[in-house]
């Protein structure tokens, strides 16, 4: 990817708007954009989400495989997260191999998920020590107008938690929902303009500095936390987004529930 | 399963998924799918879900494909991982690699490059859901997206597949008609004009079959043409 050459003029205007408790679309500091999740849309694999933020738009499908399990883990089955920024989404992505940007994007969503326990791996087990069920999560951006992280993470766990595992496919018995027991949710934040946000938008993300990923699961458990990107910040104001992740996260947790139940 | 093995077509010529000889599968089509794009279009066909966006013209980067007389087209065909039955590893491979190739030439023939010397214009396929025919499905999406992003062009390029299956040619192909037939034979057509800028074929067809089969594309592009074009009036198609 080629480096974005910042206006030091956005800069600025974020900056001037930052001080008036402002933003470049006229949300508050801690406001998301509105969030559409549609569930199923994908006929081709197991699980899918289309999840929209804005002009941002990311597609998650699930797909099966079988694997043998790991010689230290005989009983479990495994959990992969990839993630692709393909130059559809958007201008300044190009094609070639994966960029670190990409790399980070997949590693820290995968993260939250795996991490949260959501996935009882020894329930993808087919026979001990032989056969196991591998979930394949792949994470596919169609428009990115910023915050792809949590567009990401809701749209994985969101397929997830509404994925058939093809046990007819594979001549293994009756298709059966995959178990996911938890619903990690994510919540990024950026200092633009010299304070934090939540669910910053491109031109916030191209003006702004460091970011802040906070991934809690059901309970308020942390389960994956990332800072990225140049800039450091305060114990402070580290706690002031924990609180803000709580609430939020609370939020679209009961917005993924709700979409289940019909399957 | 082999040729000829598969009923896919009964004693009364309709088709596995209930369609005549000549019918083509529902399609819909929408513009703007892709906000951050210049031009976009999402076009569902059969069971085929295709996303094509377009960004440009723009600067063309590194400077040794510029062309000084014309613009260049960037084309990538990709299917998604979750787009298929089996899981495709991401990545380029051969298959894709070709029909980007044929897919930029058709498209070459009927945008005005002239217009923008040593610029780029990106044309960007990714195939979310497939289902037989996603060639032609993508050609077509793409041609409707460089209308949608402004871009000059002599024409679209609608495109089609016919082919046969248990000895009857038939229009449009389904996905086990695909596996099991016995010929394809893909055509991009230029609806105004009446040329072709796409075609390819495997199989076996005879001289009869295959003009049934060149008359059955023709035909379903023209109608196809009339879908794109209330879609690029209206935003999408069907209302």
């Amino acid at each position: 990817m080629s480096i974005p050459l910042v206006p030091q003029l956005l800069r600025s205007h974020l900056r001037e708007l930052a001080e008036n408790n402002q933003r470049l679309d006229n949300r508050s500091q801690f406001e998301g954009r509105d969030v559409e999740i549609e569930v199923g849309i994908l006929g081709n694999a197991e699980g899918s989400a289309r999840v929209r933020m804005g002009d941002t738009i990311v597609l998650a499908g699930v797909k099966f495989q079988t694997m043998t399990p790991y010689p230290d883990r005989p009983n479990e089955g495994g959990l992969m997260c990839m993630a692709e920024v393909r130059p559809v989404s958007g201008r300044q992505h190009e094609a070639g191999p994966p960029s670190a940007e990409s790399i980070e994007l997949s590693r820290v969503v995968d993260r939250g998920i795996r991490e949260s326990g959501c996935i009882d791996t020894s329930d993808l087990c087919i026979i001990p020590g032989e056969k196991a069920w591998q979930v394949i999560l792949d994470l596919f951006a169609v428009s990115d107008d910023g915050n792809l992280f949590d567009a990401f993470a809701l749209a994985g766990i969101t397929a997830l938690r509404n994925a058939i595992i093809p046990q007819e496919k594979f001549e293994l018995g009756e298709d059966r929902p995959l178990v996911v027991s938890k619903t990690p949710i994510m919540c990024s934040y950026q200092r633009v303009g010299g304070r934090f946000i939540f669910d910053a938008n491109g031109r916030e993300e191209l003006g702004g500095d460091e970011r802040i990923h906070i991934t809690l699961g059901d309970d308020n458990h942390v389960h994956s936390l990332q800072k990225g990107l140049k800039g450091a910040f305060t114990a402070a104001e580290f706690t002031e987004l924990m609180e803000e992740a709580r609430k939020k996260g609370e939020e679209l947790r009961n917005m993924v529930h709700s979409l289940e139940g019909g399957n | 399963m082999g040729y000829g093995d598969v009923q896919m077509i009964d004693a009364n010529g309709i088709r596995n998924d209930g369609r005549k000889a000549g019918d083509v599968r529902p399609i819909s089509i929408e513009l703007g799918v892709v906000p951050v794009a210049d031009g976009s279009c999402r076009m569902k066909w059969g069971a085929n879900d295709v996303i094509a966006a377009i960004y440009g013209p723009m600067e063309a980067h590194p400077r040794k494909i510029q062309r000084q007389d014309r613009a260049v087209l960037d084309v990538r065909y990709n299917m998604a991982p979750f787009s298929t039955s089996d899981r495709i590893r991401p990545g380029f491979n051969r298959r894709s690699r070709e029909i980007s190739k044929v897919t930029a030439e058709a498209l070459e023939s009927v945008v005005m490059l002239e217009l923008y010397p040593r610029s780029k214009i990106r044309v960007e396929i990714e195939i979310i859901c497939a289902e037989a025919g996603t060639r032609c499905v993508g050609l077509t999406a793409a041609s409707v997206a460089l209308a949608h992003a402004g871009i000059p062009m002599t024409d679209l390029v609608v495109s089609v597949a016919s082919g046969k299956i248990n000895d009857v040619v038939v229009c449009d192909l389904n996905k086990a008609e695909d596996n099991y037939g016995e010929a394809d034979l893909p055509m991009g057509v230029l609806p105004n004009s009446g040329e072709l800028a796409f075609l390819q074929m495997d199989g076996d067809l005879s001289p009869e079959e295959f003009q049934e089969a060149w008359d059955y594309n023709m035909n379903a592009a023209m109608v196809i043409h009339g879908y794109c074009v209330e879609a690029l009036k209206t935003g999408r198609y069907p209302q």
